[in-house]
């Protein structure tokens, strides 16, 4: 599976542009979350690998832009490795290691559409990118 | 240690092991350094100063500052505060310096820019008045809103949990009754060494919350054990590395030293009820803290620490390492800590004013009435609020005059419609100055009073309140 962040402009977002991209290009794609207002909005979605690229075309033929990369960023210099981050990611994708250190799963972190670990963190080591 | 008097008996490990090493890493607030700058020319005696925007406080002779961890900057409160001062001198970086005096005939000079770096200073040491708090309790939060605490952020509901200590690592859990740490007792200050110079602020033996006062020389500190801290909406804070070297000296020792996550407890406390005496929902051990998961009540809640478990055994590990290199010296304590002492709340000669002071009746309305009938009964009754309630007097919403006057204009009569359905309300035992911060926070004008099961006992408005402050017969 590959992740995607769909950004909607304030001047697309009120166009139903993911059920098009599913129904007439017969892309399934999984939302795993989303924050929408009339300014715009954001939804990060899970496409199958093979069909990806098409995904992202048809996205980008329609206004929308497209990113693949890393959501979040810890600066490693700055984390203490408290864990103030730990109990409050929603999807587990923050964790500690064996040696108590913590540990981002930028898999299956939600990014800028959830970001509720960002200003918990004591040092400010968390980032969300984008 | 632990282990071995586990697998072996007390006895077996009370021969092999000579000293046992322990270490904590949390946000310690009590903390701050003291300063001495060295005159200027024309000389100074300073009134206010800044580091850093940072205001610092003055409470020596001319030249001598204590920069508090929790002084918060005035161009970036709550992000960048006397700790990160702190933080940021022991990593050799220049500060900005500001101050400004009356001026006397010694002390003419009333104004002063300069930048320093930790090797300007005279005397740079770190001096805390309450660290290392033997354990902590469990912060979680019922309210239906995040709150931001000192215990860091809790989410609405139950749906997290947090706790600080080191537990079985924590210094003075190995040593309960001070047997071995006193006055003069050596330890591992944030990278350097450091001393123990009395009980702290608030020490509770008794309680099993006991705390120290340590002072120990900040210049020779590393910013890996000593860290500027910021928790959102609340403050500024110091990280503090402390690890003490517990001396075996007999078998008693060894078998307090022995205790395990599992022995020792805290509680679980509601923050999300503003009052000293927060509620308590269950007891819970250490052990159960650091697997990640609680069950309060019927749920299973995610818990974290806000103290660093990996640093606080880095800490155990180096003071170890120093001791077998001879590089640190056990010392033997010149008095002993107080064990009975306890911690009183404070005498109030004036009560604090709640919501039950201040609540009065509530004119209500149920969902299926006409809007004309409610914007009468708002009239006859001169109020502004009128509050929806269910046939068993439950909260369903709540309706304004404004609310009302927008749906003539707008042509609506259906009651149902406008109903604002997500209400922020207040329970009778709050204090009514969080009650005010949550309608100016959330720029409203009044919350309906109710009980545990959502029903409407009354209602308190942000008139209500500009009234008793008018009075002068407020707090």
């Amino acid at each position: 599976m590959v992740r995607v962040l769909l950004r909607f402009s304030r001047e697309i977002v009120d166009e139903p542009i993911t059920s098009q991209v599913i129904l007439e290009e017969g892309i399934p794609i999984n939302i795993l979350s989303a924050h929408i207002n009339p300014q715009g909005g954001e939804i990060l979605a899970e496409v199958s690998s093979d069909r990806a690229e098409d995904a992202i075309r048809a996205f980008r033929g329609r206004g929308v832009t497209v990113d693949v990369r890393e959501l979040i960023e810890k600066d490693d210099e700055r984390c203490t490795d408290c864990g103030a981050c730990v109990s409050l990611c929603p999807v587990d994708a923050i964790a500690f290691r064996d040696d108590s250190s913590v540990d981002i799963d930028e898999e299956r972190c939600l990014g800028v559409t959830c970001g509720l670990c960002v200003d918990a963190c004591p040092t400010r080591a968390i980032r969300l990118i984008g | 240690m632990k282990e071995l008097a586990e697998s072996s008996g007390v006895k077996v490990a009370f021969r092999e092991v000579d000293v046992v090493t322990t270490g904590t890493f949390g946000a310690m607030c009590s903390s701050g350094a003291i300063i001495n700058l060295g005159h200027s020319d024309p000389p100074m005696k300073i009134g206010s100063a800044w580091m850093n925007d940072v205001p610092v406080t003055h409470p020596g002779a001319a030249v001598d500052l204590y920069i508090g961890a929790t002084l918060m900057s005035e161009t970036e409160p709550f992000e960048y505060g006397g700790g990160h001062v702190i933080e940021d001198l022991i990593r050799g970086e220049e500060v900005e310096l500001r101050a400004t005096a009356h001026g006397t005939d010694c002390y003419p000079r009333t104004r002063l820019e300069t930048t320093l770096t930790k090797d300007d200073l005279n005397q740079f040491y770190l001096l805390n008045f309450r660290n290392c708090y033997q354990r902590y309790s469990c912060a979680t939060n019922s309210r239906d809103e995040a709150i931001y605490t000192y215990m860091g952020k809790l989410l609405p509901r139950f749906r997290n949990a947090t706790y600080s200590g080191a537990g079985e690592l924590n210094p003075l859990m190995n040593d309960p009754d001070y047997e071995t740490i006193g006055i003069g007792t050596r330890i591992f200050l944030g990278g350097g060494q450091g001393y123990v110079i009395g009980e702290g602020t608030q020490h509770n033996p008794g309680g099993r919350l006991g705390t120290i006062m340590v002072r120990g020389d900040a210049k020779r500190m590393s910013p890996e054990f000593i860290r500027g801290a910021s928790f959102t909406n609340y403050g500024t804070t110091l990280y503090v590395g402390i690890g003490m070297p517990i001396p075996i000296l007999n078998e008693g020792i060894a078998e307090k030293a022995a205790v395990r996550d599992r022995d020792i407890y805290t509680e679980v406390v509601d923050y999300g009820v503003p009052r000293r005496d927060r509620p308590t929902l269950r007891k819970v051990s250490y052990e159960e803290l650091k697997s990640g998961r609680i069950a309060i009540g019927d749920r299973d809640v995610k818990v974290s620490s806000l103290s660093s478990l990996r640093k606080a055994r880095e800490i155990a590990g180096t003071l170890k390492a120093w001791i077998e290199d001879a590089s640190f010296y056990l010392t033997s304590p010149v008095e002993t800590l107080p064990t009975e002492t306890s911690f009183r709340p404070m005498r109030q000669t004036r009560e604090a004013v709640f919501v039950e002071n201040l609540v009065h009746g509530a004119v209500t309305c149920r969902e299926d009435e006409a809007i004309g009938e409610v914007a009468q009964r708002l009239i006859s009754r001169s109020v502004n609020h009128v509050i929806v309630v269910d046939e068993r007097e439950r909260l369903r919403g709540i309706v304004t005059s404004w609310d009302i006057t927008k749906a003539v204009a707008e042509g609506r009569s259906r009651l149902g419609d406008i109903i604002v359905r997500r209400v922020h309300t207040a329970a009778l035992s709050e204090p009514l100055d969080s009650a005010s911060r949550r309608m100016a926070q959330h720029s409203i004008s009044a919350l309906p009073v109710v009980d545990g099961d959502g029903k409407v006992l009354g209602i308190v408005t942000s008139e209500d309140i500009s009234r008793l402050m008018g009075g002068a017969g407020y707090g």
